[in-house]
C-alpha cells in the first residue's frame, strides 16, 4: 500500500478497517480492528495516534495478542519459558528448540500504561511491599499473582548481577512467593586489564576473555535447563540456526532503523518504531511471525522513502531518545512538538546488534549478553550513544527517566555530561510515568523548548 | 602506610592488609557540606554519602567499591569521573550457589590484589594474610580503626541490661544513625542482635584453622562470600542466618531499617514480615539529616507499647 502516510486515531483506524474489509483486504489470524483491544481493558489505545498503514496495523495486532498466542502455544503442548531481565539472549536459545516458546514477563512494564492503571496490578504489587519507589516493572508481580496477563511459565530464568536493583528485588519477591527461578549471573562488564586477553564485543565494547568464559558457563546452565524442559538437546548446529534467524530479525530492524532515522521525511512514526524494536527482545512469542511483521513494515517504509512521502517536514528536529517511555503517548508528543526520532537507545541496544557468527554459538551468545549497555558503566553507554548520535545526525538528546528505576538517578547526569562534551548537543532529561495526562502540558512545553533550541542552533 | 577505603562487607580487610596497606571501612558520617555527588531524587543516600566522604578524606590512597547494588555501581561511575583517588570496582556475584560464582569472586580478589600492588602495596604475603585473618578472629583488628569497632561505632548489640530485647535488621547505617540505638533504649528497648550491614551481619564467620593454614586466600574468599545479604540471589541464606541469630539472641521484636532509595532492602520488608514470627517495625530513613528524631521516637515508642 502506498498511500500518503497519516497518523490516525483508534476510531479512525476502526472505520478504515471496515472499509478495508469490504475491499477484501486479508488479515493474519490475529488481525482485526484495533478497537477490540479496548474492550479488553487497553484503554490507553484510545489516546494514541497510529500510522495508517496495514503494516502498522499488523504490528499492533501482533503486539496486543501475545497472551492469546502464549495460551495457544501451551494448548498445543509447547512449554513456556519466562526469560526475565534478559534482553535477547536466552530467547535465542529457547527458539532454537521447536517445542519451547520464550516470552518476556518484564513486558508487564507497559500494562499500567496500556490499561491506564485499571488493571489492579500495581495495587497487588503495593500489597506485596513493592510500591511506587520501584519502576513500573513491578506490575509483573501483579500479573504473576492474577495469572491473567500471561500464563505462568514452565520455567523462569532471570539474569542478576549487573542488573537493576528494581528487577532483582522484584524477582526475589516473586521467588519468595513460591515461583522457582533459575538465576544466572551477568557480571558488570569492565575493560580488560593489561595482562588480560581482550575480546571485542558487538556495540564496540570490549571485555576480558575471562568474563566471556564466565558468562558462557552461566548460559550453559540455562541451556541445560532449556534442554531438560524441551526433552531434547540443543546442538551447536541448531543453535547456530537459531542465531542466524535472530540475526535476520536484527537485520530487518537495522534496515528499518536506518531508513526511519535518516530519510529526509520520517517514513515511520516513533511509536511504531519503538514497538518494532521491542520485537527483537523476545519476538513477541512467535519468531516466524516477527519476521513477517517486520518485513511488511520494511516494505512499507521502502515504498514511502522511494515515493518521498513521510511525516512532518524535512526540517523536523532530529532527536536521539534514551530509555523507553513508560507512557507510549509521549512518542506521539515528540512529533506533535516538531521533533522526529533519529536514533534510540531503549536499554537494549545489544538486542539489535548482530550476534557474532564467526565464533562458536554459545560464545557468541555470551558476547552479546555482555554487550548489554546496561551491564557496563554509564560512561560506556554514553560512548555508544555518542557514536549513534553521530551516525544518525541527531541534533538533540532526550534522556527519559523511568520513575523509580535504580539506574535512572545518576545515568542521565553522566550521559548528559559526555554527550555535551563530545557532541556539544542540547540534552533534555524528562521523567515519564506510566500516565502523563496530568503533566502533559509541562512535558509538551519542554519538548517544544528543545525543538526551538535545535532550530535556533541551526540558524546560528 | 597507605589507607584503602571501602564500605561493603564483601571487601576483605585482611586481603588489603596482606598487601601491606591499611584497610579502612569507611562508614559515612556523612560529612557536612560535601557534594561530589549532589542530592539526587532516586539515589540511595548511603551510596552518595560514601562517595562524598571518600572525596572529603585526604588520607585515602585508594577506594574499593563493589557491585552489590545498582546505586554503588552507578556512584562508582561518578567517583572515577570526579575524584582523583584511584578507585576499584570489585565484582561480587549476586549468585552464590555455583562453583563458577565462587571462582569469580576469588578471581576478583586476585585482581584487587593487582590494583593494590599498583597503588604501592607489596605482593600479597601469605604469612601476613594468615596473621591478619588470625587477628580478625581474635578481634584485634585490621579494619583501620580497630575491628570490629569499625562497625560498632555505629551501634552494635547491647546484650546486657534492661529493656525489651530487639533485633535491628537492614542494610548499612551511617555513623550519625547511631542515635537510633539511644532512641530505642530510651523507649525501653535493647538491641540484642545488630543484623545490619554495619553490624554483626557484616562480619564474616570464623575461619577454618586448617584451611587457613593451607590456602588462606581460598579460605578468606569462602568465608566472605558466605556473608548473608538481601542482595544475594536467591537470598535464602539471609533468612537462614536470621533464623539462627534471632533464636540465639532471644529477640522479641524486629526493627527493620533501610534508606529510602535502597530497593534491595526495601523489597525485603514485606517478606520479612510474613516470615518472622515476631512483630516488625519499619523505619525508612532519608539519611540526609539527623534521623527525624520526633517521628522515629514516636514510632519506636508505639512499637514498644506492643510489648507491655
Ligand atoms: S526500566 Fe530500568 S529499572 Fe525498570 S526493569 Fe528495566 S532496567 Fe530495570
Ligand atoms: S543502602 Fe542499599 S542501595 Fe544504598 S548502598 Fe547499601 S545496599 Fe546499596
Amino acid at each position: 500500500m502506498n498511500e500518503a502516510p497519516r497518523q490516525i486515531t483508534l476510531r479512525e483506524w476502526d472505520d478504515r478497517y471496515e472499509r478495508l474489509q469490504t475491499r477484501g483486504v486479508r488479515q493474519p489470524v490475529y488481525g482485526g480492528p484495533l478497537g477490540r483491544h479496548v474492550a479488553d481493558g487497553d484503554t490507553r489505545l484510545l489516546k494514541l495516534r497510529y500510522d495508517s498503514s496495514l503494516a502498522a496495523l499488523r504490528l499492533w495486532n501482533f503486539l496486543l495478542t501475545e497472551e492469546d498466542r502464549l495460551r495457544a502455544a501451551r494448548d498445543a503442548g509447547k512449554k513456556l519459558v519466562g526469560t526475565m531481565k534478559d534482553l535477547g539472549t536466552v530467547p535465542v536459545m529457547a527458539y532454537s528448540l521447536d517445542n519451547l516458546v520464550a516470552f518476556y514477563p518484564d513486558g508487564a512494564w507497559w500494562i499500567p500504561c496500556v490499561m491506564e492503571v485499571n488493571s489492579g496490578l500495581l495495587q497487588i504489587a503495593d500489597s506485596l511491599g513493592i510500591d511506587e519507589s520501584f519502576c513500573p516493572v513491578r506490575a509483573m508481580l501483579g500479573a504473576f499473582v492474577t495469572g491473567t496477563h500471561f500464563p505462568i511459565p514452565d520455567l523462569l530464568t532471570c539474569s542478576v548481577g549487573a542488573t537493576c536493583d528494581d528487577f532483582s528485588a522484584i524477582a526475589q519477591r516473586l521467588n519468595g512467593l513460591g515461583h522457582p527461578i533459575l538465576w544466572w549471573e551477568i557480571p558488570h562488564r569492565r575493560a580488560p586489564e593489561v595482562e588480560e586477553e581482550a575480546v571485542q564485543l558487538p556495540g564496540d565494547f570490549s571485555a576480558p576473555k575471562g568474563q566471556i568464559e564466565f558468562v558462557q558457563s552461566e548460559l550453559e546452565r540455562v541451556k541445560t535447563a532449556l534442554e531438560d524442559l524441551a526433552g531434547q538437546s540443543l546442538g551447536a548446529e541448531a543453535l547456530a540456526g537459531g542465531i542466524a534467524k535472530a540475526n535476520h530479525v536484527r537485520w530487518l530492524l537495522a534496515q528499518l532503523r536506518h531508513l526511519a532515522f535518516t530519510a529526509t521525511l520520517c517514513p515511520m512514526p516513533a511509536l511504531e518504531m519503538l514497538i518494532a524494536e521491542m520485537l527483537a527482545i523476545h519476538f513477541c512469542s512467535d519468531q516466524d511471525e516477527t519476521i513477517v511483521v517486520l518485513q511488511e513494515l520494511l516494505e512499507e517504509v521502502n515504498l514511502r522513502v522511494a515515493a518521498g512521502t513521510g511525516y512532518s517536514s524535512a526540517d523536523a528536529a532530529r532527536v536521539f531518545w534514551v530509555n523507553p517511555v513508560a507512557d507510549l503517548q509521549v512518542m506521539n508528543f515528540l512529533e506533535d512538538c516538531g521533533g522526529r526520532i533519529c536514533g534510540t537507545e531503549y536499554l537494549f541496544a545489544h538486542a539489535l546488534d548482530p550476534i557474532p557468527q564467526t565464533v562458536p554459538p554459545m560464545e557468541a551468545l555470551a558476547q552479546i549478553a555482555l554487550a548489554d549497555p546496561m551491564v557496563g558503566s554509564a560512561a560506556d553507554r554514553a560512548v555508544r550513544i555518542v557514536a549513534e548520535v553521530r551516525r544518525f545526525g541527531a541534533e538533540a538528546v532526550i534522556v527519559s527517566r523511568i520513575p523509580g528505576a535504580s539506574h535512572c538517578a545518576l545515568e542521565g547526569e553522566i550521559i548528559g555530561e559526555i554527550v555535551r562534551q563530545e557532541c556539544g548537543l542540547p540534552v533534555l532529561e524528562i521523567e515519564v510515568p506510566p500516565l502523563t495526562d496530568a503533566m502533559s502540558p509541562t512535558l509538551r512545553t519542554r519538548l517544544e523548548a528543545l525543538v526551538e533550541t535545535v532550530e535556533n542552533r541551526r540558524s546560528r | 602506610m597507605k589507607t584503602i577505603a571501602y564500605t561493603c562487607p564483601y571487601v576483605p580487610a585482611e586481603w588489603i592488609a596482606a598487601h601491606g596497606l591499611r584497610a579502612r571501612r569507611l562508614v559515612p558520617l556523612p560529612i557536612e557540606g560535601t557534594s561530589t555527588i549532589p542530592r539526587i531524587e532516586g539515589l540511595c543516600l548511603y551510596a552518595r554519602a560514601f562517595v562524598n566522604d571518600v572525596a572529603a578524606s585526604d588520607d585515602v590512597s585508594g577506594v574499593v567499591v563493589t557491585t552489590m547494588c545498582d546505586p554503588m555501581r552507578r556512584v562508582f561511575d561518578l567517583l572515577v569521573r570526579r575524584v582523583d583517588t584511584p578507585a576499584f570496582l570489585l565484582n561480587v556475584p549476586s549468585t552464590w550457589q555455583t562453583v563458577a560464582a565462587q571462582r569469580l569472586y576469588l578471581d576478583e580478589l586476585k585482581r584487587l590484589g593487582r590494583f593494590l600492588v599498583r597503588l604501592g602495596g607489596h605482593e600479597p604475603d601469605k604469612e601476613e594474610l594468615i596473621r591478619a585473618m588470625l587477628d580478625q578472629a581474635h578481634g584485634n583488628g585490621v579494619h583501620g580503626t580497630g575491628f570490629p569497632n569499625a562497625m560498632n561505632r555505629v551501634g552494635g548489640p547491647t546484650p546486657y541490661g534492661h529493656g525489651v530485647p530487639l533485633a535491628l535488621v537492614g542494610g548499612p547505617l551511617m555513623l550519625r544513625d547511631r542515635v537510633l540505638f539511644d532512641v530505642i533504649a530510651d523507649c525501653g528497648g535493647r538491641i540484642v542482635l545488630d543484623a545490619t550491614e554495619t553490624g554483626q551481619r557484616g562480619v564474616c564467620g570464623p575461619f577454618d584453622r586448617r584451611r587457613l593454614a593451607e590456602d588462606p586466600l581460598m579460605e578468606l574468599a569462602q568465608a566472605y562470600f558466605r556473608l548473608p545479604d538481601a542482595s544475594r540471589r536467591p537470598n535464602s541464606e539471609l533468612y537462614r542466618w536470621l533464623k539462627d541469630q534471632l533464636a540465639q539472641s532471644g529477640a522479641h521484636g524486629i526493627i527493620f531499617h533501610h534508606y529510602v532509595w535502597c530497593d534491595k532492602w526495601r523489597a525485603e520488608f514485606a517478606r520479612l514480615k510474613e516470615w518472622a514470627n515476631l512483630p516488625v517495625l519499619r523505619l525508612d530513613s532519608e539519611g540526609d539529616g539527623p534521623i527525624d528524631m520526633v517521628r522515629t521516637r514516636n514510632r519506636v515508642r508505639a512499637f514498644m507499647e506492643m510489648f507491655q
